[in-house]
């Protein structure tokens, strides 16, 4: 299924821990330019199939490629090299760190690596350190001066929704083909809810990206995603545009439980 | 950069003096401005430059004792302070480095087949052995790194401490390095210029030697300082805030953790070529534990993560054991009310306060813990670590038990998944959001 088209293919993937299969035989297919979802209830395996999807988790069996070569058993950090970049559920800033360090660090990998250029500060490293600085600034800026203002604050010190804020722009530091975002409103009231949308969009079109995400909120997923998928106790159970989601029977029995579907 | 919250009011005292340094002024500009960033090093560097002329030999020997144990101190700092990575084995590294230039000033052991003589034949002079050294010494940081990656906290400072058990025990058993006897006379290391030989270890001349390991002490806190201002840097303190978002940035754990094992090790290779050229005789008995226990003393007496604060614990510590002690000893003994045999003192003059060494440097350690556990100069952001401010996720969150964790949510989330009640028709929302 040679398809240029296919960014990110899972094919298959399953994961146990124990006896429990937390995802059990996923199929995704995330094309170029697209934001897709995944949804499904509490526990239902999303995080988890980012998090086998980053390398942080190998998948018990299945396959995962990315333009076209298996990523399984990548560490994380080869993931982001080869243009995954990710945020977390419960926002996972280096929060004894400045905002500008934590972009800084999303953008690690473009810093020389051996350890020469490093200690002596030689003017490969220079330049590195210079762009950098310069690309932070810059994707701080994407979300408005506030967050430059913000440059030298500790992270801890941010509000919840500029933490959000902060942990995308260390994602996009790399400059990855794919941006997976893990509920990014979460915690978020309605306005912040509404910006997010605003700038999860902006991010696709200045940024060239495609958008894998987690989302709870159905207003938001609906509104933004190009596709869905939707997973219940670790299957893929739908899959398909936004209206044929909403009304999809398995899906609405998963969330409206079973006892609501007797 | 400001540091909100957490902070207290200043006392007096300091306030009083960072006002004195503003307002006292030199050559048009105010003392503060001396004393902060590299002026404040190139005034330390000046003044350790003249030191050895302006005090007696005592001190000068005194001074290269310390200016080891400065290299030590700043070395496992970058395994301890900057990366986070408890080693209580650093004493390898130091006995490493010692035994490179052992082995080549002085040369291993061999038999002479027909008499069965002892014979040793020197390898390598003193100053291709400084660099030899710390790079044998940082490749064995590699190598016996590599093993303790999969470890942290408790575990890894078990391992690491079996490693500086293990090194000593190595060099004793081996004939090739004269076992327990060890090796002892080693050649001083001399530089001939035309007809002038400087000797650098020279017993009765100790200024020539003070002068190497001042230019090594200067180089790794320089270097130190680099590292810790670069993307390595930054990479350390990541792992050390949250090893899982730091890999997921790009940050490579295996050969960042590994380079601050190989870094540390090289310096403290680097003070173990040192102590081989000052000290001239080694033996495996040299290298106990307490070696690998004083050097982190001093990191966490001076303030873990700050080069000048561990510089300054080194200073304190070393100065105690080597000079201090000893004096304090002579004091008292000296002393008319202790000399009298009749007065209830006198069973001090039996007293040999050496011996008291690791009481001082525990009770030293507790006072500091309990009211100053950030160290005397303390790193701005291990500070904030300490007060707990951060609340950073701990440093046992590793892959493993994020894995461990989210597989138990995972069944937790199953469980309640079974009782889960549809919030509404009119609800947007899907289940709750995951915390």
């Amino acid at each position: 299924m040679a398809n240029d088209d296919v960014l990110l293919q899972l094919s298959g993937v399953t994961r146990t821990f124990g006896g429990l299969t937390a995802v059990d035989g996923v199929d995704l297919t995330v094309r170029r330019g697209q934001i897709y979802s995944i949804i499904g209830p509490n526990g239902a395996g999303k995080t988890t199939v980012f998090n086998l999807i980053t390398g942080i988790y190998r998948p018990t069996s299945g396959d995962v490629t990315l333009d076209g070569n298996s990523i399984v058993g990548y560490t994380p950090d080869r993931v982001l090299r080869a243009g995954v970049a990710r945020t977390f559920q419960n926002i996972r800033l280096f929060n004894n760190m400045t905002v500008l360090e934590n972009v800084l660090v999303g953008q690690h990998v473009r810093f020389p690596g051996d350890l020469i250029s490093i200690v002596f500060h030689l003017p490969n490293y220079n330049r590195a350190e210079r762009a950098a600085r310069a690309r932070a600034i810059e994707l701080l800026g994407f979300f408005g001066p506030s967050m430059v203002a913000l440059q030298d604050e500790y992270a801890l010190n941010l509000s919840y929704a500029d933490r959000r804020r902060v942990e995308v722009a260390r994602a996009l530091g790399s400059n990855p083909k794919l941006l997976m975002l893990d509920e990014p409103t979460a915690g978020m009231n309605d306005a912040e809810t509404a910006e997010a949308v605003g700038y999860i969009q902006a991010l696709r079109r200045d940024f060239g990206v495609t958008i894998l995400l987690i989302e709870h909120k159905l207003q938001v997923t609906m509104g933004l995603s190009d596709r869905i998928a939707v997973l219940d106790y670790g299957k893929k159970i739908a899959e398909g545009l936004p209206d044929e989601i909403r009304t999809n029977e398995l899906v609405i029995e998963a969330y409206l439980g079973r006892k609501a579907a007797i | 950069m400001s540091v909100r919250s957490g902070t207290r009011p200043e006392p007096a005292w300091r306030a009083r003096l960072r006002a004195l340094l503003r307002d006292t002024t030199l050559a048009g500009r105010p003392l503060e401005w001396y004393l902060s960033g590299w002026r404040l090093a190139l005034i330390l560097l000046v003044v350790m430059v003249i030191f050895p002329w302006l005090v007696g030999s005592t001190f000068v020997a005194d001074a290269i004792a310390v200016g080891i144990y400065i290299t030590l101190a700043v070395g496992l700092n970058i395994v301890v302070g900057y990366a986070g990575l408890l080693d209580l084995g650093y004493v390898a590294f130091f006995a490493i480095g010692s035994y490179a230039e052992a082995t080549g000033t002085f040369g291993a052991l061999q038999l002479n087949s027909v008499t069965g003589e002892v014979i040793h034949t020197p390898v390598l002079p003193f100053w291709p052995l400084l660099v030899i050294g710390a790079l044998v010494a940082g490749i064995f940081g590699i190598v016996l790194g590599a093993p303790t990656l999969r470890l942290r906290g408790d575990y890894l400072a078990i391992v690491t401490l079996g490693f500086g058990e293990i090194v000593p025990i190595l060099f004793n058993y081996f004939p090739f390095w004269f076992g327990n006897t060890g090796m002892s006379a080693l050649p001083p290391a001399d530089i001939n210029l035309g007809g002038l030989t400087i000797t650098f270890s020279d017993p009765l001349n100790r200024i020539p030697f003070y002068y190497v390991v001042l230019a090594v002490v200067a180089l790794v806190i320089l270097g130190s300082f680099s590292l810790r201002d670069s993307s390595l840097g930054r990479a350390w303190v990541a792992i050390r805030e949250d090893e899982t978002a730091a890999a997921s940035s790009g940050v490579n754990l295996v050969r960042t953790k590994l380079l601050a094992f190989g870094l540390g090790a090289t310096m403290g290779g680097l003070g173990g070529v040192l102590n081989g050229a000052y000290i001239g005789a080694i033996s495996p008995n040299d290298f106990p534990f307490f070696v690998s226990i004083t050097v982190l003393m001093m990191i966490v007496l001076g303030g873990i993560g700050s080069i000048w604060g561990v510089t300054l614990g080194a200073i304190i510590l070393r100065f105690i054991d080597v000079d201090l002690l000893g004096r304090i000893s002579q004091f008292v003994q000296a002393n008319p009310v202790v000399n009298n045999p009749v007065s209830p003192l006198h069973f001090l003059s039996t007293v040999d306060f050496n011996q008291a060494k690791y009481l001082i440097y525990g009770i030293m350690l507790l006072l500091m813990i309990l009211f100053r556990p950030q160290g005397i100069i303390p790193d701005v952001r291990r500070r904030r670590e300490l007060k707990g401010i951060g609340a950073a996720v701990e440093s046992t969150s590793a892959i493993g038990v994020l894995e461990r964790e989210e597989a138990g949510a995972e069944l937790a989330a199953v469980d309640t998944l079974d009782q889960t009640t549809y919030a509404g028709p009119g609800s947007d929302d899907i289940g709750r959001s995951g915390d």
